[in-house]
């Protein structure tokens, strides 16, 4: 991207920034009216299209110094090419996520000027001075860190690495500061005894950042940033591979494909028990957050969601399968007959263990030890089965997870309607209850985790043909972006939703006709258009950022650099 | 070929067996479709496992490739949200203004709209007024208004007993208290007591109190609730005071000796 690109940008940041600032100053200024889609969706489209930028702006980083790191570490150019491919196109990004984020403030001031000039009041130190002085200051370092990339190479890598772990440091600092607003608007801060309003005069801008659910939100967005930026990066392999001409580009993007989905998928195993944490906070700050969620207006969409959580749990270890389908001498890799039995097992002893302790316990893993008995059995009876026979119990497991997340209570859309025509059987009712969802989380991420294991012997004992990998893959990388970024414009609409007609829950309501709990479908339609909107800009970003790469793959400076070399 | 067929078999007998058992089990169709319905999805899992490979394609034949694949995936997407049970957002948009109307007059905005619907009334009614004296003459418009016409203020009327308990109703709906407290049979989740039997129990200052202050009782059996402190700490900030007092009125009728409610103990 060139200066004054760079230049254009930052100064319609800037504009939108200051602008808004102004016209929140302007007195009793009426909300505008957003023609079709209302002032909320509005809102919510802009919003969530900035997320998204955001996250993976923030998420891509984290492993991209990983990557440096390891092809440093390993001398092996093809992490620190990855890296760099990955950074070209998170800086573009970079400029998407200023640019939604000005755009974000303006559709705020002019729809709900008089809650947002409340909510910038509040933070005003936050939105005035700390969050811009990190904004530019993640600006200053993501830009002197993409563009030092060669310079810094040979002895001065070590420097380089270093530079993007600060960056990273900012990243998540930034991550952490914004998400104080965002949460209090979910939690604000309160005490016993002292009305919300009361207590909130009085509170330090800390009280409101440090709320109930700001920690759970913290992790569960790092954690699904990573998530995020690792299949996008399976996104990147897959879009390269199609294009790519010569055998050693295809042997490169399939390596680099399945890295994207190894940090993914890897992330991803954390991503259901952060959601749990959040989720439980939320509960735990008002119980009646929890049936609203659980039970009633939004329950279908948790249902959604479990569907969209299996399908990436699905497609994930699918690409699994895929990729010890080329790897040479897979046949020979086998495992004890106790690791499908322990998969079998794993669904009812964790139901067991999260109905006897639903707040988590460090004595609920003591479940653990029969399991692990049996797994260390293995290593004394010679019994064993193929790797195929253990994936293929680990599928039968995945399904059967997905099956016991998505059974829901009643096939009503909120309890009040439950009748028994549309009621699970109450000897069965525990399907539909949360140690049970626990369980099947827990079984989807050991089936996951069991996969990469079998994986990981398999290229030990065999040899992985890079570019030969079943074209079909690379459609599955595609699917994991779409779905996960799908599953987060879901699961973000529900984070907002949660306030019902509060603009900050139980302190400013929202007056607005629009202050209702949308449909399923119609929130459906604007996720999908989201989620489109946002691929169009990553296709296109990928394809300005790399395309030229390939074009130039002789010239010194588009060579991936060993990172060894001087 | 033999292969995809065997599994296909094997799948089908799977949903069949699924769809016998949740029958004989008295699952709701709905459920027995849904167990038949994984069965399916696993049959379909299975089969893509042992699928022949994909040879590559690349330039225009990818880009609509790929078209195709977004296209179907945007469908499926929103079709399967369509499919599940839809929340009618009609049956909340009633109770929020009801909720959010007092809040709303209480604020400047609310009442600079009040003073402006008010002259909005006033000015159609002098419009009125002044048509009909146009038309009928001064005599006849005089004889209108006398009797009742357009410009009548409504009568006001004092809120009887009644009138408060169906209040007192509302409320119940409104703040969702079926949420967590089951009564006439309906609602709850076990999160806090029947309380079909509350006005044995406790007056109404008592429940007044209750929800004002929900540290101030607790149900004997819920320790672990009132501790974790279950019961929202809102309503005093939510809730007009009428409308905690027509509420509590309402759940003091309530003497069903044969529901077992909690015995509430004093704590405040």
């Amino acid at each position: 991207m060139k200066t004054w690109q760079r230049g254009l940008l930052g100064l319609c940041a800037l504009l939108a920034l200051f602008g808004g600032a102004a016209y929140a100053q302007a007195p009793g200024a009426p909300p505008v009216e957003f023609p079709y889609t209302g002032n909320r969706t509005a809102v919510w489209i802009v919003a969530q299209l900035h997320i998204l930028f955001a996250a993976f702006i923030l998420g891509a980083p984290i492993f991209v110094v990983i990557s440096e790191w390891l092809g440093y570490r390993k001398q092996d150019p093809r992490y620190d090419r990855l890296a760099k491919e990955v950074m070209k196109v998170t800086v573009i990004l970079y400029s998407m996520t200023a640019l939604t984020g000005g755009l974000f403030i303006f559709v705020l001031l002019a729809t709900y000027p008089q809650f947002t000039t409340w909510l910038i009041n509040h933070f005003f130190l936050l939105f005035a001075v700390i969050y811009p002085l990190l904004f530019i200051g993640e600006t200053i370092l993501l830009y002197m860190y993409f563009y030092s990339w060669d310079a810094w190479k040979g002895n001065k890598k070590a420097r380089h690495i270093a530079l993007g772990v600060v960056l990273n440091l900012m990243g998540t600092i930034t991550l952490f500061v914004i998400d104080g607003p965002t949460s209090f608007m979910n939690t604000p801060v309160k005490a016993e005894g002292v009305s919300p309003a009361e207590f909130l005069a009085t509170a330090s801008l800390w009280d409101k950042i440090y709320n109930y659910s700001w920690m759970p939100m913290n992790l569960h967005r790092l954690v699904g940033n990573v998530t995020f930026g690792g299949f996008i990066t399976g996104l990147v392999a897959a879009y390269m591979y199609m294009a790519s001409k010569k055998e050693e580009d295809r042997a490169y993007y399939d390596w680099m494909g399945f890295v994207g989905n190894l940090i993914g998928v890897g992330a991803l195993l954390f991503l259901p028990f952060m959601g749990y944490l959040l989720a439980y906070e939320l509960c735990d700050y008002d119980a009646s957050i929890c049936p609203y969620m659980m039970a009633d207006q939004l329950s279908m969409f948790f249902e959604m969601q479990g569907a969209m959580v299996g399908l990436l749990f699905l497609a994930s270890n699918y690409y699994i399968w895929l990729s010890m389908k080329r790897i040479e001498g897979v046949e020979r890799v086998r495992m004890t007959v106790f690791a499908p039995m322990v998969m079998i097992a794993i669904p009812l002893v964790m139901g067991k263990a999260w109905d006897m302790f639903p707040v988590p316990d460090p004595k609920s893993l003591l479940f653990l030890l029969p399991l692990i008995g049996l797994l260390l059995l293995g290593k004394f009876v010679p019994w064993t089965v193929s790797s195929r026979t253990v994936i293929k119990v680990g599928f039968l497991m995945v399904i059967i997870g997905d099956a016991i997340w998505l059974t829901p209570h009643g096939f009503v859309p909120t309890g009040a309607k439950l009748v028994a025509d549309l009621e699970l059987p109450s000897d069965w009712n525990f399907l539909a209850l949360m140690p049970a969802k626990n369980a099947a989380a827990f079984t989807l991420v050991f089936v996951t985790v069991v996969n990469y294991i079998i994986y990981n012997r398999a290229i030990n004992q065999g040899t992985i043909v890079w570019g030969k990998i079943d074209f079909v893959s690379q459609f599955v990388l595609v699917f994991l972006a779409f779905t996960s970024i799908w599953t987060m414009g879901l699961m973000g609409a529900v984070r907002s939703l949660l306030r019902k007609y509060f603009h900050t829950y139980n302190l400013l309501p929202d007056f607005t006709p629009e202050s209702f709990t949308p449909t399923l479908s119609y929130s459906a339609w604007w996720i999908t258009a989201i989620t489109v909107a946002f691929y169009v800009v990553v296709s296109f970003a990928i394809f300005v950022t790399l395309r030229p790469t390939e074009a130039k793959a002789h010239a010194p400076e588009g060579s991936p650099a060993p990172a060894g070399a001087k | 070929m033999g292969n995809v067929i065997k599994k296909v078999v094997v799948g089908l007998i799977v949903g069949g067996a699924l769809l016998g058992i949740t029958r004989a089990l008295d699952f709701p169709t709905v459920f027995q479709l849904m167990f038949f319905a994984y069965a399916l999805l696993g049959t379909a899992v299975f089969l893509l496992l042992d699928a022949p490979s994909l040879k590559p394609v690349g330039g225009v034949k990818a880009v609509g490739a790929l078209v195709v694949f977004y296209v179907v995936l945007c469908v499926v997407y929103i079709a399967g949200a369509s499919l599940w049970p839809q929340y009618d957002p009609e049956d909340e948009k009633g109770k929020i203004e009801k909720i959010l109307k007092p809040k709303r007059a209480a604020t400047e905005l609310g009442k600079a709209e009040e003073l402006i619907a008010r002259a909005k009334a006033l000015d159609e009614q002098a419009k009125a007024l002044a048509a009909r004296i146009k038309a009928l003459g001064g005599d006849q418009a005089s004889a209108s208004q006398a009797a009742g016409g357009p410009g009548t203020p409504p009568a006001t009327t004092g809120a009887a007993s009644g009138d408060l308990l169906k209040i007192g109703e509302d409320q119940w709906q409104l703040q969702e208290c079926y949420n967590c407290h089951k009564l006439k049979g309906e609602g709850g989740k076990k999160r806090g007591p029947e309380l079909d039997n509350i006005g044995n129990l406790l007056t109404v200052d008592d429940i007044k109190q209750k929800i004002l202050d929900p540290k101030s009782w607790m149900a004997e059996g819920f320790e672990k609730e009132y501790e974790k402190g279950k019961m929202p700490d809102k309503y005093k900030d939510l809730m007009e005071e009428k409308d905690v007092v027509a509420l509590a009125s309402w759940l003091v009728t309530f003497k069903n000796t044969s529901v077992n409610t909690p015995k509430p103990i004093k704590k405040k």
